[in-house]
């Protein structure tokens, strides 16, 4: 996997230094420096046997600033989005999809449904851009300035009203993927014998929704997550060029636009580390939820 | 209730109930479709949009790159009905052949993964055994990558154009279809009405183009529905993205990403094009909701 | 003299669909004593199982209790709220499900969903819960109980995932427990020590036991009185020897000699019903068995029938019963049983006007 992006971006046409018009003897002494003049499977070599160490070599643009520190930082700053836009598609996702399936076929059903698919099926740039005008124009001039949104990050980790808006514009796609599924898989689970033994029980209503029907309606939600996340990320992709978010997305766009191969290769080998984790980390969720699946 | 049919020979039995069972599921299909509003609107508008569309291919009601400095930024006028960008070009003009960039990337992706979908579902459902192990090895991997930064990667390695946003585009999103047409062969293998076909001696190609792919359509015509409207919001992604179509190319990402750099002084430059691609993505979300419920009554509540 | 423990009287329940009112259960009335077994019988779809969702009020929508009384200990259940009835519900009156699997939840332990029962009630002391439950599986012969409690129910095999349902439904000390089809998902020898196990409780705990089945074999070999239901009715009722003996209803009759006997004389051949139960949206006019029945006579086209007594203890409604059937239709003999093949009787329009012009009377004495 690595070595195709690898390979790939290194057979581009021109190279880092195109854009700084440095020619002849001078662009050679370049190319060799950063060990660029050599044959790409040597170089290929040299970067997996020091990626698997934890270091990513360093960034040709911002001449020979190391790349390990830079990525894991911006790893962490888009973790923050991700995280926040991930808890809020489980908790909107989760709540809107057993309240439509509860009020199956009432007004609040066909409102939720209805602003499921639109979540679903308005990009996230253009929920982003919306936000932007929004936040960051319309209600600034319209309180005269008093009203103050920042849509950029101050620092280099968001705080809670800077992260409102990005992760609510990332997480409306998935919330409303959960909140699809979440609905038709309660509105199954309800109508399972075992439901029905709760109720015949006597269990309390509320203990029947939560301990009964919610808890096996959340095993197809599970099993969604991995995708989910890679949907986050793909997102948050997006949303950190918009926002001018400090993390791995922006990252990601910058180097490929000025061939920085390196810190593309590290920050894709990083997406790709993110997706295994989270990978395991869903199969693991799988059999806390799941008791009958066993690894 | 069991219903005794008179005795047949198998392979009658088979092909007439073949046929029975097509007939009623498109009738029924077509009946449910037309009882769904919602899906008609969209197509209506998809129709629409189509015209459109081709339209843009002869005429635009300026030049899609006509620049003129009077109008730069300009609002919706009476001249410029949809106003007019940071270069002065008319937004409509430009939002008419964006449609066609659109419509033209959304089908020609769902076209290729139709292809590859069925073939290498097919091949893997009918064929099972190592096939099916490599096969399904694969489409899980391509699962468990970030489809869109590998298009992104893909369209920056290939170079920047319509065809290798396209082919990018393909080679990331076809797994839904593969894996459908997959387990629909893997079901449909096992049918009465194929077991017939094959004991009365019918050649593979015979059993899968003749008995397999007729009855596996109605699910792949939904899975592929689904893929126009990721095509085409991956498309703009790129373009929105700057990584996409190159310019002058219009495309509604592109336009989309001009329009935020000029939020301040003309938000319609975002507005318009935002608007007429989120209303494309929900129609034909719409309309594959509704032809699946058409089409495909298993997957129905 | 005894009060019954429950009173049903004139119970219906219909389903409003989008194809109409399906009247699975009407106007149906029965008693049942403390500590009594009675069994329901009758062909699926013949609506046993709604009248018993109806008695704990689980009927789920679009089903709804239309009619009718249940006394239950001197209150009338269809008159309590929901939350009071919910504190009647596993309780009072317990029930236990057809499919032991489906019906225990996947993801929770055996011994959490037993407990569970008992602490949704305040009627065990809470510190008595969790040695009761092992208790209870004891008492109902899951071996090793105390470590199988703390099993998934995918652990459990067919026959203990019933006794654990049985277990949990024991758990309160239930004046009844309703048995919905309780070993019908089970291999037949698991069956007969399900039976066994509940004969056993019933005679310990002195709980009455309602049991629901379509087999006449695990009625005869738990219960005391049966009720048969047939399309939503209760077509005939009695103490069960007696009823196996002499049935008086030609659908118990047919229900009877379409189960095969060891001890059955070898002449009576085994017969099976023809045709299929009533739509129940649009019910056939006067008797419901009418469509099927080889005895019927003109008077089933017209009226239905009442129940009313036949014999001690026991009740049918039927125009001819089988007394009448036996003496003056030749039942005893009888190898054609199609629809009014025995009677000669026809509905109109299907048979030429001369034969509806032949009295009953003279028909039935060929």
């Amino acid at each position: 996997m690595s070595f195709v992006v690898f390979l790939g971006i290194h057979s581009l046409p021109g190279n880092t230094f195109v854009n700084e018009r440095v020619r002849g003897a001078s662009l050679a002494l370049l190319l060799h420096e950063y060990g660029l003049d050599r044959p790409v499977l040597v170089q290929y070599w040299d970067f997996i046997s020091h990626a698997v160490q934890g270091n990513f070599g360093v960034s040709i643009v911002n001449r020979g600033e190391p790349i390990t520190p830079i990525v894991l930082r911006e790893l962490s700053v888009s973790a923050e989005l991700g995280g926040a836009a991930l808890l809020l598609t489980i908790g909107m996702g989760v709540t809107f999809g057993v309240i439509a399936a509860l009020r199956q076929n009432t007004w609040v059903d066909y409102s939720l449904t209805t602003f499921a698919i639109i979540g679903y099926s308005v990009p996230s740039f253009v929920i982003a851009s919306l936000g932007v005008l929004i936040f960051g124009v319309w209600l600034f001039d319209v309180t005269g300035g008093a009203f103050y949104y920042p849509l950029t990050w101050d620092g280099t980790y968001g705080t809670v009203v800077e992260l409102t808006v990005p992760a609510v514009a990332l997480g409306l796609f998935t919330s409303s993927l959960v909140a699809r599924i979440t609905r038709a898989s309660m509105l199954d689970v309800i109508h399972q014998d075992y439901v029905r033994t709760a109720r015949a029980k006597g269990v309390k209503n509320r203990v029947v929704v939560v301990r009964h029907a919610l808890r096996n309606a959340l095993i197809p939600v599970t099993s969604v997550l991995g995708p989910l996340i890679i949907s986050i990320i793909t997102g948050s992709v997006v949303i950190e060029n918009i926002f001018g978010i400090p993390g791995l997305g922006k990252e990601f766009i910058n180097s490929i636009l000025s061939h920085d191969y390196n810190v593309t290769v590290a920050v894709f080998t990083m997406y790709a580390l993110l997706v295994g984790v989270a990978n395991l980390a869903v199969d693991l969720a799988y059999t806390v939820i799941d008791p009958r699946i066993r690894y | 209730m069991a219903v005794v049919a008179a005795p047949r020979s198998d392979q009658e039995f088979a092909s007439s109930t073949l046929v029975r069972e097509q007939a009623s599921l498109w009738r029924d299909g077509l009946r449910r479709l037309r009882r769904n509003r919602l899906a008609l609107i969209s197509a209506v508008y998809l129709i629409l949009l189509a015209l459109v569309a081709i339209v843009a291919l002869f005429w635009t009601p300026y030049p899609t790159s006509a620049i003129g400095v009077a109008q730069i930024y300009s609002g919706p006028s009476g001249a410029h009905l949809l106003g007019a960008d940071e270069l002065g070009r008319d937004l409509l003009s430009r939002l008419m052949a964006g449609a066609q960039i659109s419509l033209s990337v959304g089908l020609l992706s769902a076209a290729i993964v139709l292809g590859i979908g069925v073939v290498v579902g097919l091949t893997a459902g009918y064929f099972r055994g190592w096939v099916d192990g490599v096969i399904s090895t694969v489409i899980n991997i391509f699962y468990g990558i970030p489809a869109l930064l590998v298009a992104l990667l893909m369209v920056t390695v290939l170079g920047r154009s319509f065809t290798n946003v396209v082919i990018a585009i393909s080679a990331t999103v076809w797994m839904d279809v593969a894996r459908l047409v997959r387990g629909q062969t893997l079901s449909l293998r096992e049918r009465e009405y194929v077991e017939a076909a094959r004991a009365s001696g019918a050649r593979s190609g015979k059993i899968l183009f003749g008995h397999i792919l007729p009855n596996a359509l109605g699910p792949i015509i939904v899975a592929v529905t689904f893929v126009i409207p990721s095509a085409i919001l991956f498309e703009a992604f790129l373009s929105y993205l700057g990584v996409g179509i190159p310019p002058p190319t219009p495309t509604w990402g592109a336009i989309a990403s001009e329009g935020v750099q000029a939020l301040r002084l003309s938000p319609h430059i975002l507005l318009f094009p935002s608007i007429a691609l989120s209303l494309t993505l929900l129609a034909f979300n719409f309309l594959g909701d509704g032809l699946r419920d058409a089409f495909d009554p298993r997957q129905k509540r | 003299m005894t009060q019954p423990v429950l009173a049903v009287r004139d119970l219906s329940t219909h389903f409003f669909t989008d194809d109409g009112e399906v009247k699975a259960v009407r106007g149906v009335s029965f008693e049942v004593m403390p500590g009594e077994t009675v069994g329901i019988v009758g062909e699926s779809g013949c609506g046993k199982s709604v009248t018993a969702m109806s008695l704990l009020g689980l009927v789920q929508r679009p089903g709804k209790v239309v009619h009718g009384e249940i006394m239950f200990k001197g209150q009338d259940l269809l008159k309590l709220s929901n939350e009071e009835l919910r504190h009647i519900r596993g309780r009072d009156i317990a029930m236990i499900f057809q499919d032991p699997l489906s019906s225990l939840n996947p993801v929770l332990r055996i011994g959490f969903q037993i407990d569970e029962a008992m602490r949704a009630h305040d009627k065990i002391p809470k510190e008595d819960i969790s040695h009761r439950g092992i208790d209870l599986l004891k008492q109902v012969r899951v071996p090793d109980a105390a470590h199988r409690i703390k099993d998934f129910p995918h652990q459990f095999s067919g026959g203990m995932r019933q006794r654990a349902m049985i277990a949990m439904g024991l758990s309160n000390k239930p004046d009844l427990l309703i048995a919905d089809e309780p070993t019908t998902a089970l291999d037949v020898t698991v069956q007969a020590q399900i039976l066994e196990l509940l004969r056993d409780l019933n005679e310990q705990t002195g709980a009455a036991i309602i049991l629901i089945t379509h087999n006449l074999g695990i009625v005869a070999g738990l219960c005391k009185r049966v009720l048969v239901m047939y399309a939503g009715e209760i077509v005939e009722e009695g103490p069960v020897e007696q009823i196996f003996e002499s049935p008086q209803h030609p659908y118990t009759w047919s229900l009877l000699r379409s189960v095969p006997r060891i001890d059955s004389n070898r002449q009576d051949r085994l017969l099976s019903i023809e045709g299929l139960p009533p739509d129940l949206i649009d019910l056939p006019v006067g008797c419901k068995f009418n469509p099927r029945c080889p005895f019927r006579i003109e008077r089933c086209f017209s009226e239905p029938p009442v129940i009313e007594d036949v014999a001690h203890a026991q009740r049918a409604a039927c125009w001819v019963t089988m007394t009448r059937a036996y003496d003056e239709m030749g039942a005893a003999n009888i190898t054609d049983t199609s629809p009014g093949a025995a009677s000669g009787v026809h509905p109109q329009g299907r048979r030429p006007a001369a034969d509806l012009a032949v009295a009953p009377a003279e028909t039935l004495s060929d």
